[in-house]
């Protein structure tokens, strides 16, 4: 095994440019980007490496976000972790309480580097600062967005999506009584952060108790008492009635829209990338639809952030720290919100990007930044911090789901899920006593 | 637990080559069988030495993964190696309590009756039809074993893929038909699409043993009995259908033992458990709250009762079909 690794390394080094070659010190950051934008990390690596001579990173992708999560946990076990890891933004208390990480903010203070943290926008600032502190470095962060196609909407004799739930539902049932699609919506694979997280942030409804997490152990979901049962209720309506359709396995939903097939998707800003490389019709995208009657609040934030693990050696750390920084850099920043879709992390990248100009090329752009903007943040809409929510979204999504389709009302699969989800999180603080 | 499936289909495997081998021989299972006991080592040594090199797979790839499954499944570990705790039987009372785990135990029933009927009848229809094809044989026999040969994995995305309601080609074909097909909506649609996608690859494996067993039927009975005035029909169940029944019994543990363990790769690529869960069998079970969740106490609890159902199926196999299910001819 260590031979193959060490072969595997040769083989990197010599694929790399001389200036790489000769880097003093080697550090891995394993990933879960695919397609397109597991192309532009391997650029962003590459521009890194290129800027300096004294550290190399080596980018590794090692599937989806789980898989990802699971690899490093074997590794950390045997002791062969990479430096940096890229873990999504739910995994942030289990990485936190793992005790297997150093906190970014930590490294970079250490290391001599001044980091304006304050200048990070501020919903992804939160979600990754505990007791003041930033804890692993915030990377590509998105939030989800309405996706439509213009042509259809144009056949149907509308000229953009409506701003609530009620005018789309009219205009989807449009679309498939005028026969223009028979897909008018397609389910996302990530419902749970849009249709449920998202949704009780932006109508400012509590998902959980104690802030949603944020105050502690002990929070206990409580969306199956609030405004999202009537919405799940809608989306069985829309499932029901034929408005909305459901990809399946091995097809990304967000590829039904791309095909032209499906007239709107809610999907992540990220899908940015894939949807202008791809979609061979008129296109656009919207803030998501809020219910009539409310002030829409914020989003909240999905993607990633980078945790960098323990164990590593001093000249390691100095090169993780290097890479943070430039990462931090506002023209890195630009690039990558550019090539991705991803949101600019900083106020300062945001700033730059608007000032040249960007958003009136492409305004689509520009939504996610000011959807996640938006007002003043509630307790509601802050974000959450709940333990192991990878396995409380399986439950939770598992019961909706039986309620979606039918096998049993929708608030008896919205209580079991409420109860489900309530186990994981009890679980996970007796996994993790004493480290509230 | 894997190990332990394929040691034993791997001897069985030998078992039906040779049978497929000895065609037409009368003595066949009571000659092999003493010739197997009767051989020995004089040297003990020796003996020891050639078993050692699989006792050494068998305790690097069985033994020490299970007792390690053993003792977690009475612990609470922290998945970073952290902290652990003992807490008994809490795991094991847990699922016991756990109706999506009781939900999971329906469905790998009715998943694997579903496998095991669909499996063995078609086995054994294209079985039967292959030994009365005089012209060709070989190639049906050839190209009636390649599913074996192809990646669950990949058959499960190609599965997937035709059957995709929006998208997949023998979808529309049943949409034609007036079907509403669609696997990610109910619940009885996705359990017939990883039925047929396990059943489409281990029809091979069946149909093997089949026509070996088919082929070491003594002509000379089946000739007599029509000789006798009995028509096909009843000389294929009066006759050679009892022949084949430890074949049959042989294939039935078989086929269960892969519904239960081998059968991750097709659901992961087809329908991932769902919808909401419906086609979340045992062992898919063990993955999704080991590998997804972290809960390694409960995945490595339900690993060991997998692993108590498996041998309990191999301790039946060895005892009724070497002993019971015999027609000596």
């Amino acid at each position: 095994m260590k031979t193959m690794a060490k072969a595997c390394l040769a083989l990197a080094m010599l694929s790399t440019p001389l200036g790489a070659a000769q880097a003093a010190t080697t550090v891995e950051f394993w990933h879960a980007m695919s397609g397109e934008l597991a192309d532009r990390v391997n650029e962003l690596v590459d521009k890194f490496n290129k800027s300096q001579n004294d550290y190399a990173v080596r980018a590794v992708a090692k599937g989806t976000y789980d898989e990802v999560v699971n690899s490093m946990i074997a590794a950390y076990r045997a002791k062969q972790q990479p430096a940096i890891v890229q873990v999504n933004e739910r995994g942030f208390l289990t990485m936190v309480n793992s005790g297997a990480t150093l906190p970014v903010a930590e490294l970079m203070a250490k290391e001599g580097y001044k980091i304006n943290w304050g200048d990070f926008i501020a919903p992804i600032a939160t979600y990754y600062t505990k007791d003041g502190a930033m804890m692993s470095m915030p990377f590509n962060a998105s939030t989800p967005i309405l996706f439509y196609n213009k042509d259809h909407f144009k056949a149907a004799g509308f000229d953009a999506p409506a701003d609530t739930w009620k005018g789309l539902e009219e205009q989807l049932y449009a679309i498939k009584k005028k026969g223009v699609s028979k897909c008018a919506a397609v389910l996302p694979a990530d419902w749970e952060w849009s249709y449920l997280e998202n949704y009780s942030a932006i109508e400012d409804q509590p998902y959980a108790t104690k802030r949603n997490g944020f105050d502690g152990y002990g929070a206990e979901y409580v969306f199956n008492k609030t405004k999202l049962v009537g919405h799940i209720e809608q989306v069985k309506k829309h499932l029901d009635d034929g408005l909305m359709e459901l990809a399946g396995q091995g097809i990304n939903p967000g590829q039904l829209f791309i095909a032209g097939q499906c007239s709107t998707v809610i999907n992540s800003t990220a899908a940015h990338a894939a949807v202008e490389a791809g979609a061979k019709f008129q296109w656009s995208a919207t803030f998501l639809p809020h219910e009539e009657g409310s002030t829409a609040k914020n989003s909240t934030i999905g993607g990633a952030a980078l945790w960098t693990l323990k164990g590593k050696t001093e000249p390691e750390y100095k090169a993780v720290a290097a890479f943070y920084d430039y990462l931090g850099k506002t023209e890195t920043q630009v690039w990558w919100h550019k090539a991705t879709g991803y949101v600019p992390v900083t106020s300062a990248a945001y700033a730059a990007a608007k000032a040249e100009g960007y958003y009136k090329d492409k305004p689509t752009r520009e939504i996610a930044v000011l959807q996640l903007m938006r007002g003043t943040p509630s307790d509601n809409s802050r974000g959450f911090r709940l333990g192991n929510s990878a396995q409380a979204n399986i439950a939770i999504k598992e019961e909706i789901m039986a309620g979606l389709l039918g096998q049993k009302p929708v608030q008896k699969a919205m209580d079991m899920a409420v109860e489900r989800g309530n186990q994981v999180l009890r679980q996970f603080e007796k996994v993790n006593a004493g480290k509230n | 637990m894997l190990a332990r499936t394929d040691s034993v289909s791997g001897v069985s495997l030998g078992k039906a080559l040779r049978l497929a081998g000895a065609r037409r021989t009368s003595d066949r299972s009571g000659g092999v069988e003493s010739g197997l006991k009767r051989s020995s080592f004089p040297n003990r040594g020796l003996a020891y030495l050639l078993l050692a090199p699989q006792l050494f797979i068998l305790l690097l790839f069985f033994f020490i993964p299970s007792v390690r499954a053993l003792i977690q499944a009475f612990q609470l570990s922290d998945p970073f190696g952290g902290g652990v705790q003992w807490v008994g039987f809490d795991n094991l009372v847990a699922l016991w309590r756990s109706p999506p785990y009781w939900a999971a135990v329906r469905a790998t029933i009715v998943f694997m009756v579903a496998l095991s009927v669909a499996t063995l009848g078609i086995a054994l229809l294209l079985a039967f039809a292959a030994n009365h094809i005089l012209r060709g044989r070989g190639v049906y026999r050839t190209l009636l074993i390649i599913p074996y040969a192809i990646a669950p994995a990949i058959s499960g995305i190609v599965w997937a893929f035709l059957f995709n309601p929006s998208v997949g080609p023998l979808a529309q074909v049943l949409h034609s038909l007036g079907v509403a097909w669609d696997p990610n909506r109910y619940p009885g649609h996705a359990m017939t699409l990883v039925v047929v996608a396990s059943a489409w690859k281990q029809i091979s494996y069946n149909f093997l043993f089949l026509f070996a067993a088919l082929l070491a039927t003594p002509p000379s009975i089946v000739e007599a009995a029509a000789v006798d005035g009995a028509g096909p029909v009843r000389r294929f169940f009066a006759i050679v259908l009892p022949m084949l029944t430890p074949t049959l019994f042989f294939l039935f543990v078989i086929n269960v033992v892969y519904g239960l363990f081998e059968t991750f790769p097709i659901i992961d690529a087809t329908t991932r458990g769902g919808p909401a869960g419906a086609t979340t069998t045992l062992v898919y079970k063990v993955y999704q709250d080991g590998f997804v969740s972290l809960d390694l106490g409960s995945s490595a609890a339900q690993s060991i009762i997998l692993m108590a159902l498996a041998l309990a199926l191999t301790f039946v196999q060895f005892r009724v079909v070497e002993r019971r299910v015999q027609y000596e001819v």
